[in-house]
């Protein structure tokens, strides 16, 4: 089935994305990981203005406590409140998170849609491309990209997204390919319409359904990414803080102040699971074929 | 049937790399019956030559391998006979006669003799071998000279056999604290033979330190080392004092993760580790463990400045920022009560020394000196970053200090850390702002700490270069007649030193290990110093 087909079916006229978002918001999971989602970022956003303590407000002297009535989620050992530092680097987390995604989404789906669409010569030499960056190391590509350019958060966005593209290529030429040859395409095709009309208007948004669910794959591993270089001395610096900085600071006193790893944990699976329920109802909401299955 | 001849065969392997263990036997009580030291060595060192390796865990397994003219008694840290059996030293302080003693053995049963050291000693200092150690033989006549080879004759140095058993060292000032020199881990004899059958005598990575080849004089000889592995060491047969040997074998294991190493001790696989996360320290106090030993160590930890840099190179400035550091809070909360705080380069009571009481902990003065220098409430002053070898506790303290440079002196500060290695070249080339050091004694004298200014020491890379203070340290104090007066005159430069503040003291270190409880002989003192002749384990001694 197609989407030429699906909208014939519907005389109404509605929009592929205003079908999906009716089927969206027919799912739960997927709706409530939307909401969520959605009020954990303007809970980061407005942070500067709400957040009761600053996030480098030392208080040595009172030091890690479990979590009170002046302290919600306790204080860390520099006694700097623990629910200000998550919102903070909620921020960092999920800025990192969603940039670099969008970074690599954008890069990958457009290369990976020209491979894919143009074929042969032109395919072989832009996957041999792929194959070759693939083979680089790239905590090192990413090192070396920071010592070169300086520490700079925006950079950090940029070059994590970067290096993540690659896959996102390769499962988007894998789509395009199959979709090329259907009978949809070939019909825009006599129709006389150009072939960047064809790639965006018909190819895509068919091939949106893979690159979603690995995009709310990617968030994750691109914020545990940004830990490890701020651990290296590449990203965050302290007094600064993000979820994957905060957690790996939490694992190494877990079992004398607990609730330095559990909150911050929280923050992070939330999001995460809050992500993969919308990229599955993301997928059914927007992939035709699966929902007439 | 193939794949359970596979599962047979891992089994029998497994079996036969652990003959020791019985099943259900953890290490350390198989150690207690057989007699084995497990002890957490931190990582593995760099070599067995000890003219190569320079790092703690190589100093730890010297002890058990080498033994020199005298060795540190583990309680008093006083020198003790070791090769040599008895001792003559001059009145005026400059000839010492080692006499040695004769069944003293290398552990292929050739005698140790006089020559021997001399031969090490040349060794020690000739300029090819690239010794790091060498300055520790400087108080030697022509020692420096030889070794930066303005002396190529080392029979011009003051170190000379008087017979086989006999040996004369001529010192060019009284150097009280000389013995202590020659009981450090690195002033161990080597074995000529051994060296010259693999290479050249000067070869830094020279085969003759394998397990196979290598022919030690110490109470114990390595018979296995594979790297990440650990080091293993069993008693020699010849040495002089066998019978007196409680251990058989000491089993050194590579353990570079703190947290790690406390649960192998948890689990009953090490005898003592190495070091303890800080934050492991106030659950085994609250548990009253008798396991637990923190103490005193000869070590201060440190932030140099690099006095070339705008701003930084005013000692105004320096001073500012080291009395707007709130020590106490720091070794309180962030190292959990396991240091001191300092407030000098050299830890109090030093051989009796104590460091002038030249500043304090004092936000209101810092921020006058800060105005002073022309920065008032820290306008205009150049942002700068601290910079540290990456690391768990380096971080906490960094983070502590940023902290309190922005509170009370309205300084803006960035941290930066590097990798071990990256952050030595940094460090070596100037190359940055403020960086954290820190500093252990190589022998029990203020000197050790205070010589750390010299514009000649090639560990201080702060710009710092003061003819006055170079003057205190090389002529001054050499000169004192008496022990009083030296120590005075050490009070004197200390507190000229803080005055210029090139080194901003921020705590005294203390050892922090766990120790199996049923360990004798392995007493707390504050160069973390074991000497294994006096060790006994668990079962040896009920």
């Amino acid at each position: 089935m197609t989407v030429m087909q699906a909208q014939t079916a519907r005389p109404a006229g509605r929009s592929l994305w205003a079908d999906a978002w009716a089927r969206l918001r027919q799912n739960r999971l997927a709706f409530g990981g939307l909401i969520f989602l959605l009020f954990l970022m303007g809970l980061c956003l407005l942070t500067p203005w709400i957040a009761p303590y600053g996030y480098a407000e030392q208080n040595l002297s009172m030091g890690a406590t479990p979590p009170s009535a002046a302290h919600w989620l306790g204080t860390d050992i520099f006694g700097r409140d623990l629910l200000t530092r998550i919102l903070y680097g909620g921020r960092v987390s999920l800025a990192v998170g969603l940039v670099a995604t969008a970074v690599a989404a954008g890069i990958g789906v457009l290369y990976g849609a020209l491979a894919g669409y143009f074929g042969g010569r032109v395919d072989a030499v832009m996957m041999r491309v792929v194959d070759t960056l693939y083979a680089l190391p790239f905590m090192i590509f990413i090192i070396l990209l920071m010592l070169v350019f300086g520490r700079n958060l925006l950079l950090l966005f940029l070059a994590i997204g970067a290096v993540e593209w690659l896959t996102m290529a390769r499962i988007v030429r894998g789509q395009v390919q199959a979709l090329k040859n259907m009978e949809f395409v070939e019909a825009a095709v006599s129709l006389g319409l150009s072939r960047w009309t064809i790639i965006r208007r018909h190819l895509l948004p068919n091939a949106l359904g893979p690159v979603i669910v690995y995009a709310t794959l990617t968030v994750p591993s691109v914020m545990l990414f940004e830990a490890f270089l701020s651990f290296l001395g590449l990203g965050i610096q302290p007094p600064r803080s993000s979820w994957g900085l905060l957690i790996s600071y939490g694992v190494e006193t877990m079992e004398e102040y607990p609730w330095l790893l559990i909150f911050p944990g929280l923050a992070l699976t939330g999001t995460l699971f809050a992500l993969n329920f919308l990229g599955d109802g993301l997928r059914d909401a927007l992939d035709v074929r699966a929902a007439k299955d | 049937m193939i794949r359970w001849r596979i599962v047979a065969l891992a089994l029998t392997a497994t079996l036969a790399s652990l003959p020791a263990c019985t099943p259900g036997e953890s290490r350390v009580e198989s150690g207690n019956r057989l007699g084995i030291f497990h002890i957490g060595n931190g990582s593995d060192p760099e070599s067995l030559d000890p003219h190569v390796a320079t790092g703690i865990p190589a100093g730890n397994v010297f002890s058990a391998i080498y033994e020199g003219l005298v060795v540190s008694n583990p309680y008093t840290l006083e020198p003790e006979p070791g090769v040599a059996e008895r001792w003559e030293i001059s009145a005026d302080g400059l000839r010492y006669r080692f006499y040695l003693r004769q069944n003293a053995r290398w552990s292929n049963g050739d005698p140790v003799t006089a020559e021997d050291f001399r031969w090490t000693y040349e060794r020690y200092l000739t300029p090819a071998m690239g010794n790091e150690w060498a300055y520790m033989l400087f108080p030697v006549r022509g020692a420096k000279e030889f070794f930066s080879g303005d002396l190529t004759d080392f029979t011009q140095v003051g170190i000379r056999t008087l017979g086989e058993y006999s040996l004369e060292i001529e010192l060019k000032n009284p150097t009280p604290y000389f013995l202590q020199l020659l009981a450090h881990s690195s002033s161990a004899v080597v074995h000529r033979p051994t060296i010259e059958a693999h290479g050249s005598p000067t070869a830094r990575y020279s085969a003759w330190t394998r397990p196979q080849n290598i022919v030690t004089n110490g109470p114990f000889v390595p018979y296995e080392w594979k790297i990440s592995r650990p080091l293993k060491v069993r008693k020699n047969p010849h040495y002089w004092d066998r019978e007196r040997l409680r251990l058989n074998e000491i089993h050194f294991h590579p353990t570079e993760n703190a947290t790690t190493e406390e649960r192998l001790f948890r689990a009953g696989q090490l005898h003592k580790t190495n070091t303890l996360p800080t934050d492991k320290v106030p659950v085994y106090r609250a548990a009253n463990s008798p396991a637990l030993r923190v103490q005193p160590y000869l070590g201060t930890y440190y932030y140099q400045v690099n006095t070339t840099r705008p701003g930084l190179s005013d000692a105004r400035v320096r001073r500012a920022l080291a009395m707007s550091i709130d020590r106490a809070a720091i070794s309180r909360s962030i190292l959990r009560g396991t240091s001191i705080p300092a407030f000098s380069m050299t830890p109090p009571g030093t051989l009796g020394y104590q460091p002038p009481a030249v500043f304090s902990f004092d936000p209101d003065k810092a921020r006058q000196l800060l105005a002073e220098a022309g920065y008032p409430n820290g306008t205009g002053f150049p942002s700068f970053e601290i910079l540290y070898n990456t690391s768990e506790g380096h971080r906490k303290v960094a983070v502590a200090i940023q902290q309190m440079w922005k509170r009370e002196l309205n300084i803006d500060v960035t941290l930066t850390n590097q990798e071990w290695k990256v952050y030595l070249d940094s460090r070596d080339n100037m190359d940055y702002d403020i960086a954290r050091a820190g500093w252990i004694g190589d022998y029990v004298d203020p000197l050790t700490f205070l010589d750390l200014g010299l514009s000649s020491n090639g560990n201080n890379n702060t710009g710092f270069a003061d003819p006055h203070y170079d003057w205190l340290i090389s002529e001054h104090i050499p000169a004192a007649r008496t022990r009083p007066e030296r120590l005075a005159r050490f009070a004197t430069a200390e507190a000229y030193l803080l005055e210029k503040m090139p080194f901003i003291p921020i705590y005294t270190y203390q050892s922090k290990y766990l120790l199996d409880p049923t360990i004798r002989g392995l007493p707390p003192n504050i160069r973390d110093h074991y000497n294994y002749r006096y060790i006994t384990l668990g079962s040896a001694a009920d």
